[in-house]
C-alpha cells in the first residue's frame, strides 16, 4: 500500500508547524509516506455551487498526481484541504455526470474516476495504528494537559466526509487521540462551532466575535490548551487571540496547538520538530511548565 | 554559399493563414511558409532560433477540436492548419523596487494577488510552446516555493500565450520572473570569489599590470601569450597554476 | 523533417566509409593538419580572404577600406529619408539619453544613464530584448576566481585570440570590467549556475588558459536579457518605445549628436527625437546574408548602426573580419543555421564530404575549418546537396557512439539529440548535414574604451562597435562586451551631458553632405539604407508587388 501525501499550500508558508510536527511524527511512528512529487492548490474552499465545476478541476487534479503516483491513499494535514480533496472525490466516485464532464474537460490527463482514497492524519492514526497501538508508543504522557478539542468546520461537514469514520453522536476521533496521549480531553461546548473563518477579511468585527465566543467557550471548559488541525481555525484563534483580546473582554489567554505538535512531544521527539516558534509565545512556555518540553538554552 | 534558387522539388500543401488560403512547401516552418506566402514580418519574428518569444503561433488542425500552439520558426507547416500568430498579448505587469524587495513569497502576492485566481485548469501549460509547466509553477508560488518556481519556470520565453489563455487573467511569465530575480539575487547563495575579485580590482591591484600589458610590443605579447600556462580540460575547482604570476 | 529518400541514399555512402574510418581514428591515424603555408592557401577560400568577396568603400570617412559587398552596398546608400522633409524644430521626444537599439547593450547602458540621473528614452527596432543576446548560449567570461586567474590572462586570451591586432584600451577596459559585469548581473537576480556554496560553474571556452566562463544552463544570454530588461521596466524614467528604430542620426550647430530620425514600423511615420547624448547600440549583420551565408542572427541585425554613425562621420574598422562558425545546420530546413558545437568534433565525428571521404582534419582552426568546406563544396563540387537547394557536408557523428561506446551522442549532447529528434531524425545513427554559418560581426564603428567615438554626444556599446575583439572573438567575450560597454556608456554619456552637451539647433547637414558625397562618386541613387528588415519574399512574389507606395488611392 502506497500512502500519497498531500501538504496544501499554507502547510508550506505559515503552518510549517502542522508539517513539520506531523512528518517527523510519522517518521517515529514507521508511516511512510510520499509527498506527491506535483500538486496544486487544492482550492481552498469546496465550491457548493452546482455548475461550478471548473473549481473542481483544481482537487481532482491533485487526485490524479496522487493516482499517477500509484498510490491507494492520498493523507492530508490540513482541516480545509482534506474537506476539499475528500469532497471532490466523491463527486467523482458517485456523480457520474459530473466526473464525465470533469474528465472530459481534463482531456490532458487519464480520465479519473476516485480509485483513490483521501484520508485524513487522524484517520490515519486511528486506522493504521490505532490508538492502543499509539498509546503504547507514547514516551512522554502529557498527563495532567488539559485540551479542548476543536473541530471547526471542515472536519466535520458534511457528514460522508467527517473524521472519525463511525463516530456515533458527538465526534471523539480527537478525544480519542488526546486520550491516547495521556493528555485530559475537556467538555468543549464551542467544540463544532466555526472560528470566524475568511469572517476576518470581509468583516473583521463579527469574525473576531465568533472567534472570542470560540475562545469565550474554551475558557469555561478550564482547558489548558486548545487543540485543532486548521490553519485558518489556528490563524483566527492562535494568532490573532491578542487582537481579540484587546477588543473583546473575558477572553482567556490560551495557547493553540496543532494537534500534531502534541503528538511530537508524546511521542518523545524534540522539542524542535514542534516548530513552537510559530506558535503564539504562550504555547511552548505552557509544554515547560508542564515538563514536557525543556526550556531553550538561554540566548545571550 | 551557393544558394541555388531553384523550384523546390517539395510538394506544396495548402495552409490558412488567418483564415486565407496559401500553397506553401510542405518542408517549411510556419515562419518561411508565411515569407513564402508573401508576407514581410514586422511583429511576429525575432531571433528565428527558438528563444525570443516573438513568433508564437497557434493554430488549429482540420477536423481537430484542440487549439495547438507553437513557435512559428520551430514548427513544420502541417496540410490545412489553420494559424494566427498571437505577436503580443496584454498583460499587467507591476514596477517593484527590485533592490528593497524581500525574497519572499509574500512580495509577490502583494504585487500579483490575482495569483490566487488560479484554478489549476492547465490551459496555461496546455498552451505553452515550450512545454513549460506553467501550472506548476504557478502551484509553486502559492506554496511560497520560490527555487521550485525559478527551476519550473526557468525555459520560459516570455512569449505570453500563457496569459492568453488563463480564465484567471494572470500575467503567469511577470510572476515568474519576478520570483527568479529574488531566488538568483537574493535566495541563492552569492558568489564570495566573485566579490573579491571585484574589490581587488577596484582598489586598483591589477592597474600597473596592465599599463604594462597594453604598452607591450606585439612580438613579446605573442610570447607571454604562447607561454601562458593552461588549465588542463579535466581540471576541477582545486586546479591552481604553477606560479602566481598576473595573479 | 527526416531526411528524404534522396538523402538517406546518401547517408549510405556515409555509411560504406565509416567502420573504416572509425578503425582508423581508433588507431589514431588521423588526417594530417595543414602546415602554415597550406592554411594560407586554404584561407583563401575563407570568405574573409576572399578578394571577390568585398570592395574598397568610395566615399565617407573610411574610404579606400575594403569591406564586404553586402556591407559596402548600406554603407554607400541613400538616406531613407530627404533630410529636406524633415522638420527638426519640433522634436516629437525630447530626452537627456537616448539608446537606439533594446539588446543587452542598450538595457545595460539605459539602466546606467538613468541610475546616473538621465531621463532615459530607448527606441528599438523590434520588441524590447529582441537581440542577439537573447540567443547567447554559450557564456560569458570573466576572471572570477583570483587563486587561478586574473584580468591579465583574461588579456592575453583575448589579444591572443583576436590574433593581437584587438585595440589595448578596449581589451584592457573588457577585462578589468569583466568581473564587476557579472557581479552587477548576479546582484540583480541573474540566475547563473552555481555549486551548492554559491561558487560560480566556469568551463574553457575556445582560447581560454584557464576556465572562466560563466554561465545559465544554456540559455545564458536569455537569462541575462530578461533579468536586466525587466530592472529597467522597473525604472521610471526609462521609457521604451518598440518597432521605432533609428535611420539618421542628428546633429547640433555645434557639431555635436544631438538626437536621431526614427521610424514608425508600423505607420511608416518619420518623428524626431532630441537627446542630450545618444548611445549606439543596435548590434550586428548577419542578417546581410554576407556571400549568401546562412546566419545564426537575429532577425534584425541589420547593420543599421554603423549606417547611421558612419554617415555622421564616424570610421569604421575590423569590418573587414567576420566570424563564420564551421557547422552550423543547413538541413533540416527549419534548423537552419543553428550551431552544432565543436565538441562533436572534438569527440571524434568526422567531416565527409558526398562520396563518404574524409576532406580535412575536424580539429584545425575555425577559420580553416570553415574554409575547408566552403572549397569542398564550391571549388570542389562535393558538397551534398539539400532539398532546399542548398549544399553541405557530414558531420558523422554516429561514430561517437562508436567510439565512445552506446548512448554517448545521447548522453553528451542531449540538447541537439532532443532538437534533432524532434525532426525525426536519430543523430547517434544519421550524420549531420552542416555547413559554415555567419555568426558575428567582428569590426563596427570606431571607439574608445571610454564608449566614445570622434562624434562628440555620440557613445557605443555592442556588437555595433569594433576594436574590442581584434580580427576575431572568443566566445563569451560578446556577452561580455555588451555588458562592460553598455555600463561604461550610460555613464559616459550622462557625464557627457553635465560637462560638455550644449543646447543648440538641429541639422542633417550631414546627411545631405554625405549624398552630395555620393552623387559625385557615382553612387546608384535608387539604393536606400539602413535596411531596417531583411527581406525574405520569394522573387515571384516581388515581381507581382507592383505599388511601391501609396496613400490612399494616390501611389
Amino acid at each position: 500500500m502506497k500512502i500519497s501525501y498531500y501538504p496544501g499550500c499554507t502547510l508550506k508558508t505559515k503552518a510549517k508547524n502542522l508539517e513539520d510536527s506531523a512528518l517527523a511524527s510519522l517518521a517515529a511512528l514507521g508511516i511512510e509516506v510520499e509527498e506527491l512529487e506535483r500538486w496544486n492548490c487544492c482550492g481552498a474552499v469546496f465550491s457548493l455551487a452546482d455548475d461550478d465545476l471548473i473549481h473542481q478541476v483544481a482537487p481532482v487534479r491533485d487526485l490524479i498526481r496522487a493516482r499517477d503516483a500509484g498510490a491507494d491513499k492520498l493523507v492530508t494535514l490540513c482541516s480545509q484541504c482534506y474537506n476539499v480533496l475528500a469532497r471532490a472525490n466523491k463527486l467523482m466516485r458517485e456523480e457520474e455526470e459530473k466526473r464525465e464532464t470533469i474528465n472530459l474537460f481534463m482531456d490532458e490527463e487519464v480520465d479519473y474516476h476516485g480509485e483513490v482514497q483521501v484520508v485524513h492524519f487522524l484517520d490515519l492514526l486511528r486506522e493504521t495504528i490505532g490508538w492502543d497501538a499509539l498509546r503504547e508508543q507514547v514516551k512522554v504522557p502529557l498527563e495532567g494537559l488539559k485540551v479542548a478539542p476543536f473541530y471547526g468546520c471542515t472536519l466535520l461537514r458534511p457528514a460522508e466526509v467527517a473524521v472519525g469514520g463511525g463516530d456515533r453522536g458527538a465526534p471523539h476521533v480527537l478525544q480519542d487521540f488526546l486520550s491516547a496521549l495521556g493528555a485530559t480531553p475537556v467538555r468543549f461546548s464551542a467544540a463544532e462551532e466555526c472560528c470566524g473563518a475568511y469572517e476576518v477579511l470581509i468583516n473583521p468585527v463579527e469574525g473576531m466575535r465568533r472567534a472570542g465566543s470560540v475562545l469565550a467557550a474554551a475558557g469555561e471548559s478550564h482547558a489548558d490548551a486548545i487543540v485543532l488541525s486548521c490553519p485558518l481555525c489556528e490563524y483566527n484563534l492562535g494568532r490573532k487571540q491578542g487582537d481579540i483580546r484587546a477588543q473583546v473582554s473575558g477572553i482567556p489567554d490560551i495557547p493553540v496547538f496543532y494537534f500534531t505538535q502534541l503528538l511530537a512531544i508524546a511521542l518523545g521527539l524534540d522539542a524542535s520538530a514542534g516548530r513552537f516558534e510559530l506558535n503564539m509565545a504562550s504555547a511552548r512556555k505552557l509544554l515547560q511548565d508542564k515538563k514536557f518540553v525543556e526550556a531553550p538554552a538561554t540566548q545571550v | 554559399m551557393p544558394n541555388v534558387q531553384k523550384e523546390t522539388e517539395a510538394d506544396l500543401i495548402p495552409i490558412f493563414i488567418m483564415g486565407k488560403r496559401y500553397l506553401v512547401p510542405e518542408s517549411l516552418t510556419i515562419m518561411k511558409a508565411i515569407e513564402y506566402a508573401g508576407y514581410q514580418f514586422i511583429r511576429g519574428c525575432g531571433c528565428r532560433g527558438g528563444i525570443c518569444g516573438a513568433c508564437s503561433t497557434v493554430y488549429r488542425k482540420a477536423g481537430d477540436y484542440k487549439i495547438y500552439s507553437g513557435l512559428a520558426c520551430q514548427t513544420v507547416v502541417e496540410p490545412n492548419m489553420y494559424l494566427t500568430q498571437i505577436p503580443f498579448f496584454p498583460a499587467l505587469r507591476r514596477e517593484y523596487d527590485y533592490e528593497t524587495m524581500e525574497p519572499v513569497a509574500e512580495s509577490i502576492y502583494q504585487l500579483y494577488p490575482e495569483l490566487f485566481r488560479c484554478v489549476a485548469c492547465n490551459a496555461c501549460t496546455k498552451i505553452c510552446p515550450m512545454d513549460v509547466q506553467v501550472l506548476d509553477y504557478i502551484s509553486a508560488l502559492k506554496r511560497g516555493d520560490l527555487e521550485a518556481a525559478t527551476r519550473i519556470s526557468f525555459d520560459c520565453i516570455q512569449c505570453g500565450l500563457c496569459a492568453s489563455r488563463c480564465m484567471g487573467e494572470l500575467p503567469q511569465y511577470h510572476i515568474a520572473q519576478l520570483a527568479r530575480r529574488l531566488h538568483g539575487g537574493k535566495l541563492a547563495p552569492r558568489a564570495e570569489h566573485l566579490r573579491q575579485v571585484v574589490e581587488s580590482i577596484a582598489a586598483g591591484k591589477f592597474a600597473d599590470v596592465m599599463e604594462e600589458l597594453k604598452a607591450l610590443p606585439v612580438d613579446e605579447l605573442r610570447k607571454l601569450y604562447t607561454e601562458r600556462e593552461l588549465e588542463p580540460a579535466m581540471s576541477d575547482e582545486q586546479w591552481r597554476p604553477s606560479n602566481n604570476a598576473g595573479l | 523533417m527526416p531526411y528524404p529518400p534522396k538523402l538517406k541514399e546518401l547517408i549510405k555512402v556515409v555509411e560504406s566509409t565509416r567502420a573504416e574510418r572509425v578503425d582508423r581514428k581508433k588507431r589514431g591515424e588521423e588526417v594530417p593538419f595543414l602546415s602554415l603555408d597550406e592554411r594560407k592557401e586554404m584561407l583563401d577560400h575563407h570568405p574573409d580572404f576572399k578578394e571577390e568577396g568585398r570592395r574598397p568603400l568610395k566615399i565617407g570617412p573610411s574610404k579606400g577600406y575594403a569591406i564586404a559587398h553586402e556591407m559596402a552596398d548600406l554603407l554607400e546608400a541613400r538616406s531613407r529619408v530627404d533630410p529636406d522633409d524633415i522638420d527638426l524644430s519640433n522634436p516629437d521626444i525630447d530626452t537627456d539619453v537616448l539608446v537606439i537599439g533594446g539588446g543587452g547593450a542598450g538595457t545595460s547602458a539605459a539602466i546606467l544613464a538613468e541610475e546616473n540621473g538621465a531621463r532615459v528614452t530607448m527606441v528599438t527596432k523590434l520588441r524590447h530584448g529582441d537581440a542577439n543576446t537573447m540567443m547567447a548560449e554559450g557564456g560569458i567570461q570573466a576572471a572570477s576566481k583570483g587563486e587561478k586567474d586574473s584580468p591579465y590572462y583574461h588579456y592575453l586570451d583575448v589579444m591572443g585570440g583576436g590574433h593581437f591586432t584587438n585595440i589595448p584600451e578596449l581589451v584592457e577596459a573588457l577585462v578589468t570590467y569583466a568581473p564587476d559585469a557579472i557581479h552587477w548581473l548576479e546582484k540583480l537576480g541573474c540566475n547563473f549556475s552555481k555549486h551548492p556554496d554559491g561558487r560560480l560553474h566556469t568551463i574553457h571556452g575556445g582560447g581560454t588558459s584557464r576556465k572562466r566562463m560563466h554561465y545559465a544552463a544554456d540559455i545564458t544570454g536569455a537569462e541575462i536579457m530578461r533579468t536586466i530588461r525587466d530592472e529597467a521596466r522597473n525604472h521610471r524614467n526609462i521609457e521604451v518605445i518598440e518597432f521605432l528604430p533609428a535611420v539618421e542620426l542628428i546633429l547640433n550647430e555645434h557639431g555635436q549628436c544631438a538626437g536621431a530620425v526614427l521610424y514608425n514600423l508600423e505607420t511608416q511615420e518619420y518623428m524626431i527625437a532630441r537627446a542630450k547624448a545618444v548611445i549606439m547600440a543596435t548590434g550586428g549583420s548577419g542578417r546581410l546574408h554576407i556571400q549568401g551565408f546562412m546566419t545564426t542572427n537575429h532577425y534584425g541585425a541589420t547593420f543599421d548602426g554603423i549606417v547611421m554613425g558612419y554617415r555622421a562621420g564616424v570610421e569604421v574598422s575590423f569590418l573587414h573580419t567576420v566570424q563564420y562558425h564551421p557547422t552550423g545546420i543547413v538541413f533540416p530546413e527549419q534548423a537552419e543555421g543553428i550551431l552544432i558545437t565543436e565538441k562533436f568534433r572534438g569527440s571524434g565525428a568526422n567531416l565527409v564530404n558526398i562520396e563518404g571521404k574524409q576532406f580535412v582534419n575536424e580539429r584545425e582552426p575555425r577559420d580553416v575549418e570553415a574554409a575547408s568546406i566552403i572549397k569542398e563544396c564550391t571549388v570542389k563540387g562535393l558538397g551534398v546537396p539539400t532539398p532546399t537547394g542548398k549544399v553541405g557536408i557530414w558531420l558523422d557523428s554516429p561514430m561517437i557512439d562508436m567510439l565512445s561506446g552506446e548512448g554517448t551522442v545521447r548522453k553528451e549532447f542531449p540538447g541537439k539529440y532532443i532538437l534533432y529528434k524532434r525532426f525525426g531524425i536519430d543523430i547517434s545513427k544519421e550524420p549531420m548535414l552542416i555547413y559554415p554559418t555567419l555568426h558575428y560581426q567582428n569590426g563596427g564603428l570606431a571607439f574608445r574604451a571610454s564608449s566614445a567615438t570622434s562624434l562628440p554626444g555620440l557613445f557605443l556599446a555592442g556588437e555595433v562597435s569594433g576594436g574590442v575583439h581584434g580580427a576575431n572573438r572568443l566566445m563569451g567575450n560578446s556577452l561580455l562586451d555588451i555588458v562592460v560597454f553598455g555600463r561604461i556608456a550610460g555613464k559616459a554619456a550622462t557625464a557627457y551631458i553635465n560637462d560638455s552637451a550644449k543646447e543648440g539647433d538641429l541639422t542633417l547637414d550631414h546627411v545631405r553632405r554625405f549624398n552630395k558625397e555620393a552623387d559625385e562618386a557615382g553612387i546608384p541613387s535608387d539604393r536606400v539604407s539602413p535596411m531596417l528588415l531583411p527581406d525574405y519574399t520569394p522573387p515571384k512574389i516581388k515581381e507581382r508587388q507592383l505599388t511601391t507606395h501609396y496613400v490612399g488611392t494616390v501611389r
